[in-house]
Parts: structure tokens; C-alpha cells; sequence
């Protein structure tokens, strides 16, 4: 008999205090394949935290993140596995944006060609020899998210990779994601761009203070709720008419 | 890891910048011991070595001893137990390696490949080692031309034997490379490059103190201790021993210095949250 395939991302109640203080409180939710998942919740939610913690960047003090199965610290080659973006990437403002790439694709152990590939896929084949210092915010953004696709990955865990980027390319973005996922390929895509999040996800997660307080189908947000997610959100969140 | 670390070191500018200082460094203290020392001796330049007295330090570069001491590619210290620019700047371009990621982000993306984070300290001490001992060959390449070309000048014999300037340049190439090693684990934990940079020079300049402190305390005997601090053994490893301590164990004691470092800076960081 075979083994159950694993889900791409599960995460069971995962929980980090910060100086006595929860961040993340019981945090339980699952990504399933070929499903786009928005995160979402107020500044301080917690959500880049439940991120960091998943991937193992941050220690848990409870709680367990499977990825693929495993816990990403015993993945093998997580790179070729799950591709992530946080903080625009990390870029090193003296090193181009093909010299970052291609130190990336060292780490990921993939071929050089494939650097190529993805920053013509972003639309940064002109600018990649210019160096990182000299991007704008959405040029670091499209590096960081070519950096995530190198390895080719059948996860994507994206905080915010929207910041930044022009209206094309937050276009490229949203269908290139739809198209990961239809290819059988499953995101966790953080962002406060609920428009955003409406048009390309399946699922939706919101997180207030720690904790997970909806989870729920994208189909059934737009059923239930004035046809908008932002309707949604507000009332769970229990943020409307408030200005945080 | 090796190859993605030795890329991310040559594509910043701090690699450079701490080889080129250390070359200059190099250079300027070598003119000094092998050019303007004996110039002064000579009274070429100066009032003259009567007239200087004990303030000239005796250098005869006729010697064999000499020419190896001046074979040193961290730069002779005069015996007086000083920092040079050079050990100062190797130290340097270990520390700026190992805080670039913390400092720039891209500690993230390092671990995220490689979770298990002591791989990750033992690719970077691999590629700054590397980087190390290309710089040091290069260091001992031009200290042996700078001694080579101030002995033609004065047609001063070269006496130095063969095997003898080869394993002082090795050993050089080594300390050297140990000595950025244990800079490269002094920035990982640290994570700041101020803080880093700090610490480190701040040590530096505090050995001679603490040997010579330690020295009037023991009643004007050099305290054996103060032998195995980093640029005391650095520098006995160079000269194949000094004192009570023997080449061979001042390599070991360094190499053992070198591992301790790396291991104390593969567990904070497998500790930390990044």
C-alpha cells in the first residue's frame, strides 16, 4: 500500500512568546496542493512570525510545521522543495542582481542556466548586472521572487511579495501564481493587499493577535460576505472603522 | 555552499578592500625593516645610528635569522610585540565576512538552503580560509620580492636556505588563514560589523598589554600563557616557535583556537533566530 502523499504545508499548533508575551498562539492550519492560501490579519498579527516559524528561522516553543512532511530544518534540499520570499531578499547592495542569483543557485545546488531562466521570467534580464544597491523596492522584489522559483520548488511561501511592485508586475504576479498552483504547486502568500488576495487565492487565513480566527474557502468569504473579501476581513478582524 | 560562499565573498567590495590594506600594510612595514632600518643604520637617512643609540633597533640583514624574520607575511613585528596593518586587516576581512549576511539579510537565504546552520559556518570558514591563504600566498610572494629587491639594492647576500624561506612563507600562508578563520567566527557571533570589528582589533591591541602586563606581575618573566593568545602564536607558528613554545605546537594550538572559535560560532548560530 502506498504512502499518503504529504501535504505541502501543515502547520499544528504552533506557538512563540516573545519576553513573556504570545506572538503566536495554537496556530493550526493546513496548505493543500494546488491551492493558493492567503494570510492575512492586521500589522502584528503575527503572520511574518508564523512564517519564520514554518521554515524554522525562528525557534517554536510549541507546536509543530511540517513541510512536505518533515520539518523544513530536515528537509534535504528545501531550496529545490520550497521556494520563499521575505524581506525583498536580502540583498547585498555591492553585488548585482544575476551575482545574487547565482549565489543562490550555488546554495539551491541548481544549474546556472536556470538563473537565466528566472530572471527573464521577472523581467530583470536588463538590470541584472546593475548593482543591488542601485534597485528600486520593486526591482529587489522581483530578484527575491526570482530567487524563490530557481530551485523550482512544489511550495511557495511568500510574505508580502507584492511590496513594491508596479501594477504590471503585481499582474505577472498574480497570474503567475494562479499558474504555479494549477500546475499542481501550493502558496502561502501573505499580504495586505486584499484585492490581491481575492483574485488568486483558494483559501483564506486570517490571523489577529496570535491567533488563527477564520479559516475558511475563498468561495465562501465571497458568498457570505457583500461579494468582497475586505467585508470579511473587517468583521473578523473585528477592524472596521478602526485605523491601526 | 563552498562555491556560493567564495562567490559571495569576491563579489564584495570589504574582500578587497581588507587584501588590498593588507598588501599596502605589508609593503610599508617590510620598506621599513628591510629599507629604511638599515638606511638609518647606515646614516643615509638620519642623524645616524650613534646618535639614535638604543632608540634604532639592530637589524642585520645579513643574517639568515633576519631575512626570515623579514620573510614574515603579517609583517615583522621588530620583536617589539606590535599589531601590524596587515594582521589587522586579515583579521578584518574575516570579521566583515562573517557579519555581511547578518548585516545585509542574507543570512536568510543561507539557511533557508542549508538548515543545518553548522554547514553553513563550516562553507563560510572553508571559502574565507581559501580566500585567506590566495591572500597570503600573495602576501608571502611580496614580502620574499621586497626583501629579494632591498638585498640586491645594497648587494647584501641572500643567506636565507631555500627550505627554510618556503616553510616560513607556509607557515605564514597558514596563520594567516587561521587568523581570518577566527575573525569570520568572531563576526558570526557577534552578528553586528561594528561590534565585530571592535571586538577584534579591540583584542588585537589588547595582547601586548595583557603579555606585558603579565610580565612585570611575573617579576619580569614572560608569562608563558600569554604565549598562546592569537597574534603571540600567530607569529610562533610564522618563525617556526618562539620562547617555550615549539612550531609544531603553536600550530596546533592555533589550529585548536581556530576550531574552538568555529564551533562556539556554529552553535550560536544554529541557536539563533535569524
Amino acid at each position: 500500500m502506498n504512502e499518503p502523499t504529504p501535504l505541502p504545508l501543515e502547520v499544528r499548533g504552533l506557538r512563540k512568546a516573545h519576553r513573556g508575551r504570545p506572538r503566536v498562539s495554537d496556530v493550526s492550519f493546513s496548505v493543500r496542493p494546488g491551492r493558493v492560501v492567503g494570510l492575512l490579519g492586521p500589522n502584528g498579527a503575527g503572520k511574518t512570525t508564523t512564517i519564520r516559524l514554518l521554515l524554522g528561522l525562528v525557534s517554536r516553543d510549541g507546536g509543530d510545521a511540517l513541510v512536505l512532511g518533515a520539518p523544513y530544518r530536515e528537509l534535504v534540499h528545501p531550496a529545490q522543495q520550497v521556494g520563499v520570499v521575505l524581506d525583498a531578499g536580502g540583498l547585498h547592495p555591492a553585488r548585482t542582481g544575476r551575482q545574487h542569483l547565482a549565489i543562490a543557485a550555488l546554495r539551491a545546488g541548481v544549474g546556472a542556466d536556470r538563473v537565466a531562466a528566472v530572471l527573464a521570467e521577472v523581467g530583470m534580464s536588463q538590470d541584472a548586472d546593475r548593482r543591488a544597491g542601485t534597485y528600486s523596492l520593486g526591482m529587489r522584489q522581483r530578484i527575491a521572487i526570482a530567487a524563490a522559483l530557481l530551485g523550482e520548488p512544489h511550495l511557495l511561501v511568500l510574505d508580502e511579495p507584492a511590496n513594491g511592485l508596479d501594477p504590471a508586475g503585481m499582474h505577472w504576479l498574480r497570474q503567475r501564481l494562479r499558474a504555479f498552483a494549477a500546475g499542481g504547486g501550493a502558496v502561502l502568500v501573505s499580504s495586505h493587499l486584499l484585492s490581491d488576495i481575492q483574485e488568486i487565492a483558494d483559501d483564506v487565513i486570517v490571523i489577529t493577535e496570535g491567533r488563527v480566527v477564520a479559516e475558511t474557502t475563498m468561495a465562501a468569504v465571497l458568498a457570505d460576505h457583500t461579494g468582497t473579501l475586505e467585508g470579511y476581513y473587517l468583521e473578523v478582524t473585528g477592524t472596521e472603522g478602526v485605523v491601526r | 555552499m563552498f562555491r556560493a560562499e567564495i562567490l559571495g565573498l569576491v563579489t564584495t567590495t570589504a574582500t578587497k578592500v581588507a587584501a588590498a590594506v593588507a598588501l599596502l600594510g605589508l609593503v610599508l612595514t617590510q620598506l621599513v625593516f628591510v629599507v629604511l632600518l638599515p638606511a638609518l643604520a647606515t646614516g643615509q637617512v638620519g642623524p645616524g645610528a650613534e646618535a639614535l643609540g638604543d632608540d634604532l633597533p639592530v637589524v642585520d640583514l645579513t643574517a639568515a635569522a633576519t631575512q626570515l624574520d623579514a620573510l614574515s607575511p603579517l609583517g615583522t613585528t621588530l620583536g617589539g610585540g606590535s599589531i601590524g596593518l596587515a594582521l589587522v586587516a586579515i583579521v578584518l576581512l574575516g570579521v566583515l565576512a562573517g557579519t555581511s549576511d547578518d548585516r545585509h539579510g542574507g543570512i536568510v537565504g543561507a539557511v533557508l538552503a542549508s538548515p543545518r546552520r553548522s554547514r553553513v559556518v563550516m562553507a563560510k570558514a572553508a571559502a574565507v580560509g581559501a580566500g585567506a591563504a590566495a591572500v597570503g600566498i600573495v602576501l608571502a610572494i611580496v614580502s620574499l620580492l621586497t626583501l629579494v629587491g632591498s638585498l640586491a639594492l645594497t648587494a647584501t647576500p641572500f643567506t636565507a636556505a631555500t627550505g627554510a624561506v618556503v616553510a616560513t612563507s607556509a607557515r605564514g600562508v597558514l596563520a594567516i588563514t587561521c587568523l581570518a578563520v577566527v575573525g569570520l567566527a568572531v563576526g558570526i557571533l557577534c552578528r553586528s560589523q561594528l561590534t565585530g570589528v571592535l571586538v577584534m582589533i579591540g583584542a588585537l591591541v589588547a595582547e601586548p598589554i595583557v603579555a606585558a602586563v603579565a610580565q612585570l606581575v611575573g617579576g619580569g618573566a614572560a608569562a608563558s600563557w600569554t604565549q598562546f593568545l592569537p597574534v603571540s602564536l600567530a607569529q610562533s607558528v610564522i618563525h617556526g616557535g618562539a620562547g617555550t613554545v615549539s612550531g609544531g605546537v603553536a600550530i596546533a594550538a592555533l589550529l585548536a583556537l581556530t576550531a574552538v572559535a568555529l564551533v562556539a560560532a556554529s552553535i550560536a548560530l544554529s541557536r539563533r533566530d535569524v
